[in-house]
């Protein structure tokens, strides 16, 4: 066994910062948009998992911002954090490939 | 969230960031003056137009955000200390089933100790297990009490909790010793059997708080990336 595989909230975060660096409201519209509308982050659920990213050094704040006097914080990925989700997406695609090949072995050129 | 439009330029009614802030006052103080302001930007961001208080998911999804953060705060422990506090509260729980017992069986304890010495009268009978009842809930009770507040600290990375629960396997395993040699396991099997049960899930539990992983994450290390913004420092 490798890494734990990383629940797909977590996983659509860091797809969102991996284009840029992003603050909360805009990282929940992200994933909405990176999941077709399927997911759609709570603010509880968003910040508790920022929380976690934050202290496992896979994200970081960027840069804050003051906006209608409100305070807006940014968050980047950390070199580990893309490394991680570079991983992560390998293994998805990985395993992606092993079923599509399977169920539609015309398209993918065999059986595994 | 009905909308994920820009929210800009937008006017939020007052009772709305009044039950966001009633909520959010559910967090840690900590992390509530750290994220406090910004939570409330984006759940203000996030509310629907003429939206007058918060919804329920989104109020419960607040709710399950600041009770994990309370139970299980960041940095996650390894999973060695996170089997140990389930350990614990499973321990926990074993306790409190024997307390609901030693209460409802508290009747034939009477009939035994009127077996056991037939010269007693009624009244000294009923004294002595009215003694032996309360004494074990309220040792009971003390005993839970301490394990759910280690459990507490041990999960935050608390280095003396380790050796606090160390000290009170001791102590407990000490007192049963002492219990068995004064006849225990013959006449107080349920209390044996509790306390052995109870053993065999506290005493894994410290094991695990001693591996190696656990011992890492109770070593002291700073917490980089912390920006302390200005907020709910209610």
């Amino acid at each position: 066994m490798g890494v734990r595989a990383m629940q797909e909230a977590t996983y659509l975060i860091l797809t969102a910062l991996a284009a840029g660096s992003q603050h909360g409201y805009g990282i929940i519209a992200d994933v909405a948009g990176i999941s077709g509308d399927r997911v759609r982050l709570l603010p509880g659920t968003l910040y508790t998992a920022l929380d976690r990213l934050r202290a496992d050094g896979l994200i970081a704040v960027d840069r804050e911002e003051i906006v209608d006097s409100r305070l807006r914080r940014y968050y980047r990925l950390t070199p580990e954090g893309e490394q991680r989700l570079a991983e992560e997406a390998a293994r998805l695609h990985a395993n992606a490939t092993a079923a599509l090949r399977r169920l539609r072995p015309e398209l993918t050129g065999g059986v595994a | 969230m009905s909308e994920l439009a820009s929210p800009q330029g937008r006017s939020e009614p007052a009772g709305l960031e009044r039950g966001y802030r009633r909520l959010l006052a559910c967090y840690p103080r900590a992390y509530r003056r750290q994220n406090g302001e910004e939570i409330l930007a984006v759940l203000l961001a996030c509310a629907r137009n003429g939206q007058q208080r918060p919804g329920l998911a989104e109020s419960a999804d607040l709710i399950k955000g600041a009770m994990r953060l309370r139970l299980w705060p960041a940095p996650r422990p390894p999973r060695t200390v996170q089997a140990a506090a389930w350990l614990m509260c499973a321990g926990v729980t074993a306790q409190l089933a024997y307390l609901i017992i030693n209460v409802a069986t508290a009747g034939s304890v009477g009939s035994a100790y009127a077996r056991q010495y037939p010269l007693w009268a009624a009244a000294a009978v009923h004294h002595a297990v009215t003694i032996s009842v309360v004494r074990h809930e309220v040792g009971g009770v003390i005993g839970i009490g301490v394990c759910l507040l280690l459990a507490w600290a041990l999960v935050r990375g608390r280095n003396l909790a380790r050796f606090a629960f160390a000290a009170v396997i001791g102590l407990d395993w000490w007192a049963m010793y002492q219990a068995a040699g004064q006849g225990a396991t013959q006449h107080a099997q349920a209390d044996m059997t509790a306390a052995a049960v109870t053993w065999l899930l506290i005493l894994p539990a410290m094991v695990l708080l001693f591996f190696p992983a656990s011992s890492r994450y109770y070593r002291p290390k700073p917490r980089v990336d912390n920006p302390v913004a200005p907020g709910l420092q209610h």
